[in-house]
């Protein structure tokens, strides 16, 4: 093993924890899930409230479940089924993306709500 | 010479489909739904090393097209090429330079194996939130790539043993 394999190594790992630090430094507790299907938003579940939603995508459908805070994707007719193994998400920023129905649920905070409105 | 090569194109496309092929069989279950070993790249970094860059590129293609068709379903093909894509133009690149050792080239094949496939992903939700996935894939990407680089330095020397012998 050379010097600069370890260098590339260190390199790599650095940004690994860089993007963890930026990306989930300032994650809170979410107040909403956002499920996309295709980059558009689909429907908003507020977390607070425990409930089942069934989003029909044009390639199938995904069953999302909110209980006890947190959102997850309990059912999916999708080939390969990663969705549903995915561990429950609570956390802003959070994602559980269905690749094959091009579906993401996200956890949002709620009160940023409208200027994401704006944004889109 | 060229009898040689036919049938060493042959043996790896053969033994990095059949890579596939086991790991399809046997989901080592890691930190992430989804995520895998990659044994196939370990044919990938041998032929890189025993044969070209060229070689390296039919097989893998050869290697990817094939398992898609027989294993995995044209769903994933796409995330599928454009990871092996970007691994074998990064592994051929930093090969070149000569700075490297197997052992760092493979872990730049498997880092960028994982960049290629979330970006197009990223691209097809349309949502960069795939970025979310970016730490975990990196350090997986480090990981497994320096497992795969070890695995094929032992295996270039066998090979090469071998080829003195006979």
């Amino acid at each position: 093993m050379k010097r600069l394999d370890a260098v590339l190594i260190a390199v790599v790992l650095v940004i690994a924890g860089l993007c963890y630090f930026f990306y989930m430094g300032n994650a809170t507790d979410g107040a909403i899930a956002v499920i996309r299907v295709d980059g558009t938003v689909v429907q908003e579940l507020p977390l607070s409230k425990d409930t089942q939603y069934t989003v029909h995508t044009p390639q199938g459908n995904n069953v999302v479940e909110i209980k006890e805070g947190y959102a997850d994707v309990i059912g999916a007719d999708c080939p390969d089924g990663l969705c549903t193994e995915h561990k429950r998400i609570q956390k802003t920023g959070e994602t559980i993306v269905c690749l094959p129905h091009k579906m993401v649920v996200t956890i949002e905070d709620g009160e940023k709500q409208e200027i994401d409105a704006v944004v889109e | 010479m060229r009898s040689t090569k036919v049938a060493k194109y042959g043996l790896f496309a053969a033994l990095a489909l059949m890579m596939s092929y086991v790991e399809m069989l046997l989901p080592i279950p890691l930190l992430m739904p989804g995520m895998k070993l990659g044994l196939a790249n370990v044919v990938m970094v041998v032929v890189l090393y025993d044969m070209d860059a060229k070689s390296a590129f039919f097989i893998s293609l050869v290697r990817v097209l094939l398992a898609g068709l027989l294993f995995q379903g044209f769903a994933g093909l796409l995330y599928s090429l454009s990871g092996a894509f970007c691994a074998w133009v990064m592994m051929v690149l930093l090969k070149k330079t000569k700075q490297l050792s197997i052992i760092g080239v493979s872990v730049a094949g498997g880092v960028f194996h994982n960049v290629g496939q979330i970006l197009v992903a990223a691209a097809v939700v349309e949502n960069i939130k795939m970025a979310y996935y970016l730490p975990v894939l990196l350090v997986s990407g480090v990981v497994t790539g320096f497992v795969i680089g070890l695995v094929a330095r032992l295996c270039l020397q066998y090979l090469h043993a071998m080829g003195r012998k006979s």
